[in-house]
């Protein structure tokens, strides 16, 4: 019995012992019935879906939305790339051309591509983009309701092929809701949504695609989802730029962050949407197959949104713009950099991120003005601005990192970022001093005699980068006397974001379309005829409820002009020379996601060298890649 | 008998209390909480999205409306006991319009098939195991076992379940790491689904059975350990009776009382759901949903969820104290 007990032991030793050695993963298989060299598998950041079962996405939020569904199966009019662009950042997707307005931007006319077809074969035509708004216009409950309730006053379609959008009053930007950032409002199939009754409580299930791919299957527990690309792909808007490679894809919830590593080491998860840092230094250490944005540190791909110290504007301490200096003038944004994204972050100094091409057209030809900008401490005037930070912390890494750190100046530039605001606590004093401020012993108080007590609201560990961001600034603060604590709002960041219970928060209410140079995304939202009261909720995205006369000029300045016009360039630099000078937020950097994309079994991901599209997978735009993507041989 | 259906009436309103105050308990501090339902919504209609700020405005209004949140708090709670009298606890806020009784019966079976399955197993064993290091004291291989299972009860849950999962999904990668079944497999009666659905569970129901042994072992070893010292057991032995016989008539049978009533506590519990298994693991079920729906300030499903947990813990209590007298004649309800 004893020798049959220890045969039995030996054999499991030697089947795990193989099972180690050969490091071929048994645990495969997990696709069952399809060609993994055919499989892109991709992670849908949303996790597992609730209500796996629904696809109506013009129902608010009662399915999810990135699980392949608005970057496979639906299309719109346009798309803006947050990189480059297939052939240029401007895509017209289902519209054939730009938009075009009249003279008082009251009426917009798109005339729409050709030969297009819904996957049950019925061609695509203005009848489609009418019902789309038409039906959210009379159900007041849907994604887009409100939005196109308060533009849309009339629509006709003088043929089959053209819409006319007459608007309700003046709006340059419209076309923005029917343009995908990261989405926009998907075109509804009229012959499908013309038969129910009530369209919130229509699942669309099996949903009929106008993308190149077809709902192949789906966990009814809301895990995984695989779509098939259409047998008639052709007669599909992404087809101009060629046949896309995977047959079929995947977009599948693999869990928390180390299971997400373990999953690519194993090569079952292609595309990783986002790890901790730690994870992608594991990545690009142990997996050989693994790429990221850039090919050594920092790696992530830079969003187009900007991380920030937001302050509630409306709090009495942060009315003084010299308060919001000498709090920026605390912060050492290296410490800061290392804190949070382990030295991996691109900073910015500026109130846009320093992705896509807005270093281009924002952060490098503001590089002179802002060594010459000065700050009046009440007792001199100071130029804060340091362009070589971005080069420091290249410097600081390398000695660790080694080749991994560039040493091309643009290279490291477009890497770590520029420059950003010295670290000067005599300036920030001074600065204080004049605000009435007053330091007894080793605490700062107010001017009237209360102790300086600043709350730093951080979403907790949902957000871990983020919140270990503001645990420095707070740490600096505090070395400096002043009483700064971190409040953790774990899942009330929202709800406290809208109703302005924070002192300060990291957050951001910057973001941007990434590839164009416009800011109405987010600058619109910043006009003073939007801040809400204290204490009634805000909306998106003025967080800091910030107003100012000067800003109020340049959006409806830019409200005037065209998208594509010049001048909204430099009515755009003219907010960031604002933003410098008043500081109502302290930029910190650019949402880096550590997008890793296994090589094993596809080649041609989006990277910095081949900058086409953005590779993080719930991007609408992220389509892009699927035509790029090549079989490994 | 007249004397049980006594007891039986006094547990079964003891039980009705219970449910009603914890119900209510559930509704105050869901109601209390700073997420707002709404405000989720909106956050992540406008994350991604060009809305303007009047438009978002236009949609708070709705989305309240839509979502039941209007009337004022009394009109609220009396309509909530309205639902749960047809079991009925509306939709679910975060996946509006789906019914929050709908999600609930997608993801309990996950659960009480991992749980119910694992706790058995676990009991078993445990009991077993434990009943015989506590009769046979000094065999070698009980003792040995005993060090393992003492050295694992106190250890994290979390650690065990994060080292089984880098063992066997990093180092030996021969088990599934996430999700209740694979890819692209048709869930429903047939082998494929089956196979699928075991092999998935080996890692989760492995965790928790390494955590759980040692408590039943532990508390059954003990209890035995008392019992063999008791004079009729003494009596038997003396008179020759089998020792297998004594072992499992005389003295696990007396012994097994108290671990019968962890048992079906246990059982009741697996309505509250294994959180953390389920998190680790990518596991369907009830205990994924509570975090989710807890994140999204979805107090309707929140509510769902917990009553169902309330209603099961309450249930079995009542059960086992109207079992108890049956099984143990040493208890009188007289």
């Amino acid at each position: 019995m004893k020798l049959r007990v220890s045969w039995l032991l030996a054999a499991l030793f030697a089947v795990l012992a193989l099972a180690a050695s050969s490091r071929e993963p048994l645990a495969q298989g997990a696709l069952a019935n399809l060609p993994r060299n055919e499989t892109l598998i991709l992670e849908n950041p949303e996790g597992t879906i609730k209500n796996a079962g629904w696809f109506n996405i013009w129902a608010i939020n009662a399915g999810s939305q990135s699980n392949g569904l608005q970057q496979a199966a639906l299309d719109t009019l346009w798309y803006i790339d947050p990189n480059r662009g297939l052939d240029g950042v401007w895509q017209n997707s289902l519209a054939s051309e730009k938009p075009v307005y009249n003279a008082d931007f009251t009426q917009m006319t798109v005339k729409l591509r050709r030969g297009i077809h819904w996957s049950d074969g019925v061609e695509f035509t203005a009848a489609d983009v009418v019902h789309t708004v038409a039906t959210q216009i009379k159900h007041k409950n849907m994604r887009w309701s409100a939005a196109l309730t308060l533009t849309v006053d009339a629509m006709e379609t003088p043929d089959p092929y053209t819409v006319v959008f007459k608007l309700k009053k003046p709006n340059s930007r419209f076309h923005a809701l029917f343009t995908v950032r990261w989405a926009a409002i998907w075109i509804m199939p009229k012959h499908v949504f013309e038969k129910v009754e009530d369209p919130l409580k229509f699942d669309f299930n099996k949903p009929v695609s106008l993308g190149a791919y077809v709902l192949h299957n789906y966990d009814p527990d809301g895990r995984w989802y695989i779509w098939r690309l259409r047998e008639d792909w052709q007669r599909t808007t992404i087809a101009r730029y060629g046949k896309p490679g995977p047959k079929y894809l995947a977009y599948i919830d693999p869990g928390p962050p180390d299971k997400r590593v373990i999953a690519q080491m194993n090569h079952e998860l292609d595309v990783i949407h986002d790890v901790a840092p730690e994870g992608m230094f594991t990545l690009a250490k142990q997996s050989k197959s693994s790429v990221s944005w850039f090919k050594g540190f920092p790696y992530a791909h830079p969003d187009p949104t900007l991380p920030a110290l937001i302050f509630n504007t409306q709090n009495e301490l942060f009315k003084s713009r010299d308060v919001r200096w000498a709090l920026a003038l605390l912060i050492d944004i290296k410490a800061v950099s290392m804190a949070s994204y382990r030295g991996a972050a691109t900073i910015s100094a500026i109130g846009i991120p320093p992705t896509g091409t807005h270093p281009e057209f924002y952060h490098a030809p503001l590089q002179d003005w802002l060594t010459a900008f000065e700050v009046d401490t009440g007792k001199r005037k100071i130029k804060p601005y340091d362009a070589t930070v971005g080069r420091q912390i290249a410097d600081m890494l390398r000695p660790s990192m080694g080749e991994q750190i560039p040493t091309d100046p643009k290279t490291i530039a477009a890497s770590f970022g520029m420059g950003w605001w010295k670290s000067d606590p005599q300036a920030a004093t001074e600065l204080l001093e004049k605000a009435g401020f007053k330091k007894v012993g080793n605490a700062w108080q107010t001017a009237d005699g209360k102790p300086f007590t600043v709350r730093v609201v951080v979403e907790g560990e949902s957000r871990p980068v983020m919140t270990r961001a503001g645990s420095m600034i707070a740490e600096q603060w505090r070395r400096f006397g002043i009483d700064a604590k971190v409040d953790l709002a774990q899942g009330t960041l929202v709800t406290r974001r809208a109703a302005g219970d924070f002192d300060t928060m990291i957050s951001w209410s910057v973001e941007t379309w990434g590839g164009h140079q416009d800011l109405s995304y987010f600058l619109d939202s910043w006009h003073s005829q939007f801040v809400a009261q204290p204490g009634t909720p805000q909306p998106p995205r003025n967080w800091q409820r910030w107003s100012h006369p000067e800003l109020d000029k340049i959006v409806e300045d830019i409200r005037k002009v065209g998208f594509d016009d010049p001048k909204s360039l430099e009515l755009g630099r003219e907010y960031v020379k604002l933003v410098a000078r008043e500081m109502p937020i302290i930029p910190l950097m650019s949402y880096n996601v550590f997008t890793v994309m296994d090589t094993t079994y596809w080649t041609g991901y989006p990277t910095a060298d081949d900058p086409y599209t953005d590779p993080v997978p719930n991007w609408g735009n992220s389509r892009a890649m699927f035509v790029r993507l090549k079989p490994k041989t | 008998m007249r004397s049980y259906a006594k007891y039986l009436a006094q547990r079964l309103a003891q039980c009705l209390l219970v449910v009603f105050i914890g119900i209510n308990l559930t509704y105050a501090i869901t109601h209390a909480t700073p997420i707002d339902p709404v405000e989720q919504s909106i956050a992540a209609v406008t994350a991604f999205g060009n809305t303007s700020p009047e438009a978002i405005g236009m949609m708070r209004q709705s989305l309240r409306e839509l979502y039941g949140l209007t009337g004022g708090p009394l009109e609220q709670y009396v309509n909530f006991w309205r639902r749960i009298a047809i079991a009925d606890f509306g939709p679910s806020l975060s996946a509006f319009p789906t019914p929050v009784s709908t999600l609930i019966a997608r993801a309990l079976p996950w659960t009480i098939g991992l749980l119910v399955t694992a706790t058995l197993i676990t009991w078993t064993l445990g009991n077993l195991l434990g009943g015989l290091a506590g009769y046979y004291q000094d065999k070698r291989s009980l003792k040995i076992f005993a060090v393992i299972a003492i050295g694992l009860h106190p250890v994290p849950y979390y650690i065990v379940a994060f080292v089984l999962l880098v063992m066997f999904g990093y180092l030996w990668p021969l088990l599934p790491i996430a999700g209740g079944y694979g890819m692209n497999i048709e869930q429903g009666f047939n082998a494929t689904f089956a196979l699928s659905v075991l092999k998935h569970s080996i890692l989760p129901a492995l965790s928790l059975m390494l955590i759980g042994l040692g408590g039943w072992f532990l508390g059954m070893r003990s209890l035995v350990s008392n019992v063999v010292s008791e004079d009729y057991v003494v009596y038997a032995e003396l008179a020759g009776v089998d020792g297998r016989r004594i072992l499992g008539s005389y003295v696990m049978r007396n012994a097994l009382v108290p671990q019968v009533t962890g048992l079906a506590m246990s059982l009741g519990a697996v309505f509250n759901g294994a959180i953390i298994t389920e998190q680790v693991f990518g596991y369907p079920g009830i205990g994924s949903l509570l975090v989710s729906a807890v994140y999204a300030g979805d107090y309707g499903l929140v509510l769902g969820v917990t009553t169902i947990s309330i209603i099961g813990v309450s249930a079995a209590v009542l059960i086992i104290d109207l079992v108890y007298p049956l099984l143990d004649p040493r208890v009188r309800v007289a």
